[in-house]
Order: C-alpha cells, then sequence, then structure tokens
C-alpha cells in the first residue's frame, strides 16, 4: 500500500508538471458548453453570417433541457475522447520506449501497483474534470434551456464518467501492449469506433454494451428514472475496464519479462 | 453590427475566460521547456495565433514526454 501511494503520487506530481492538471479540465469544460451555447445563439449566428433569404421556411427547433445535455455528451463522445486517447497515449509506452518504466520496475515494484497506480491517476484527472464541465454545462443549460435537477445532472456524470472510465483503460491496456505512442492512440480509437458499429448493428442483442451509456443517458433524462439497461451497460462497463486493468497488467510483466 | 449587441456578454465571456488562460498555461509551459518537438518560435506562433485548438495542440504534440 506504501508503494502504491508513492507510486500514485509519483503520477499525481507528473501531471501535475505537465500542466495536464490544468489543461484538460479547461478543455472538457470548453468541449462540454460549445454545443448547447452555439445552438442557443445559432438564430444570431446565421443572421451574423448574413441571415436566411427572404421568405425561407425554416423554423429553429426548440431544445429541450435533455437535449442539450446530449448536445454536451456528443461532443465530450467525439472530441473528448480524442482528448483523453491522446493525452494518455504516451503513459506507460513512452515510459517503456525511453527506459523509464525499466528503471522502476528493477526495484521490487509489482506491476499491478505500476499499471494501477496510473490507472487511479487518470481516473481522478477525468473524473474532476467532466464532473467540472458537466457542472459548467448544467449551470447553462438551467440558465437558458430550462431546469434540470441537480440530482439528474449528478446521475449524468456518474454514468457518463463509467463510459469515460472504459476510454482510458482500453487506451492503458493498449500502453503495455505496444510500444508506440501514436499506435496506441490508433488501436484505442479503432477499438472504439468497431465497437460502436458493432453496436449498432446489434443494437438490439447489445444494449448492455458500454457504447450505449449515451443513448440510455438520453432515456434516462426523458423518463425521469434510471432505466434497466443504463445500469445492465453500466456494470458491464465497469466489469470490462476493471478486466482491461488486470490485462494490462499481465501484459506488461509478459512484455518486460521477455526482455 | 446590431447582433454583436444582442449577444449577452456575461454568458460569452467564460468562454473567452478559458481560451485566454489556456493560451498563457501553454505560453509559460514553453518558456519554462528546454526543448519542444519542433521549433520553439513555431509553438509560439501557433499558440498566439490558432485559437484554443493551438494550446491544445501544443500540450498534446509540443511538449517533450
Amino acid at each position: 500500500m506504501m508503494q502504491w501511494m508513492t507510486l500514485f503520487k509519483k503520477e499525481l506530481l507528473e501531471n501535475w508538471r505537465n500542466v495536464k492538471w490544468i489543461w484538460v479540465p479547461l478543455v472538457i469544460i470548453l468541449l462540454a458548453i460549445l454545443d448547447p451555447l452555439a445552438n442557443y445563439y445559432m438564430p444570431q449566428i446565421i443572421d451574423m453570417a448574413g441571415g436566411m433569404p427572404e421568405g425561407t421556411a425554416f423554423e429553429l427547433p426548440e431544445f429541450s433541457p435533455a437535449d442539450a445535455v446530449m448536445m454536451s455528451l456528443g461532443q465530450l463522445s467525439t472530441m473528448g475522447v480524442l482528448v483523453i486517447v491522446l493525452m494518455s497515449m504516451g503513459t506507460i509506452s513512452g515510459e517503456r520506449k525511453s527506459g523509464v518504466s525499466e528503471l522502476i520496475l528493477v526495484k521490487p515494484v509489482s506491476y499491478w501497483n505500476y499499471v494501477s497506480a496510473k490507472w487511479t491517476s487518470y481516473l481522478l484527472l477525468i473524473w474532476l474534470s467532466l464532473f467540472l464541465g458537466l457542472f459548467v454545462s448544467w449551470y447553462y443549460i438551467n440558465l437558458l434551456f430550462g431546469e434540470l435537477s441537480f440530482v439528474a445532472f449528478i446521475q449524468v456524470v456518474f454514468f457518463y464518467g463509467l463510459w469515460l472510465t472504459f476510454v482510458i483503460s482500453l487506451s492503458i491496456f493498449y500502453n503495455t501492449l505496444v510500444k508506440l505512442p501514436g499506435l496506441v492512440a490508433f488501436l484505442t480509437i479503432a477499438t472504439i469506433i468497431a465497437m460502436s458499429g458493432i453496436t449498432q448493428v446489434f443494437s438490439h442483442v447489445l444494449a448492455w454494451s458500454p457504447n450505449m451509456i449515451a443513448q440510455h443517458i438520453h432515456e434516462m433524462l426523458l423518463i425521469e428514472q434510471i432505466p434497466g439497461d443504463l445500469i445492465g451497460a453500466a456494470i458491464v462497463t465497469f466489469i470490462l475496464s476493471i478486466l482491461l486493468i488486470i490485462g494490462a497488467t499481465f501484459t506488461l510483466q509478459k512484455k518486460e519479462l521477455a526482455n | 453590427m446590431e447582433e454583436l449587441a444582442n449577444i449577452n456578454w456575461a454568458i460569452i465571456a467564460p468562454i473567452l475566460v478559458i481560451q485566454a488562460i489556456l493560451m498563457v498555461v501553454a505560453l509559460i509551459d514553453l518558456i519554462r521547456t528546454k526543448e519542444t518537438n519542433g521549433p520553439k518560435w513555431l509553438w509560439v506562433l501557433i499558440i498566439l495565433f490558432v485559437s484554443t485548438l493551438g494550446p491544445i495542440l501544443y500540450f498534446i504534440l509540443g511538449r517533450r514526454q
């Protein structure tokens, strides 16, 4: 436990030194509020861009608070996931390439502690960023689109956080598999896209797929209670994340011992 | 430019503030680090003139781990 805390503190210090603790929360906040604000100001933006031709019969849709939440999640699911994958792509692979991980692992440091300390430090960063981002977005939604309860906001953070937990677990798993940071990012994103495709095709049987979480969150906001499928998807996502981290520990062990 | 007056600037201000903080943090970090991927002066230009995306690109690609 002492060893784990030391490694964990090293990770926190490192993420502080490379200013991730500043820029990641800011970028997530920016992504979370971008679409709701852009959609709210769409009439003005269209006017500034020259306005619509005379007699255009085009009604701008009215958005509900639930729609606005989905706009935030939409940006986070694309750009947000990309940012998370890119910022974590070198966390172990980079250290293995430069030999830092060998310096650490040559000491009697357990592989599990090394991997899980990294995982936890990234989770802390991402959950905090997500909370801040959606909090600011929640504030704007209440101001511009209508009321959304605080409980609903916490539920959205909790369930969407699980999806991002899965993303970071996947990235850490690939980090132990290959040494090139760019390849880690590519494999992580390719896997997410492939999973999303498979989930779409077999959506009737894969209701509990991690990719379905955002969709279930929308349902949750509409019916104002937690759908059973969301709980199922949350459990599956959580178990998959844990399995990925255990898998990452084994792969790292095998690769390092082979050297 | 009447439309500009219709926008509630109190609502837009946080976005501008976040962009400014990102830019300043990126510049301070750039000054403090010894080496970057690619020439330093190029990163200064990217951070200053490519709004929002510039600082993010620097944090992801420019810093040497």
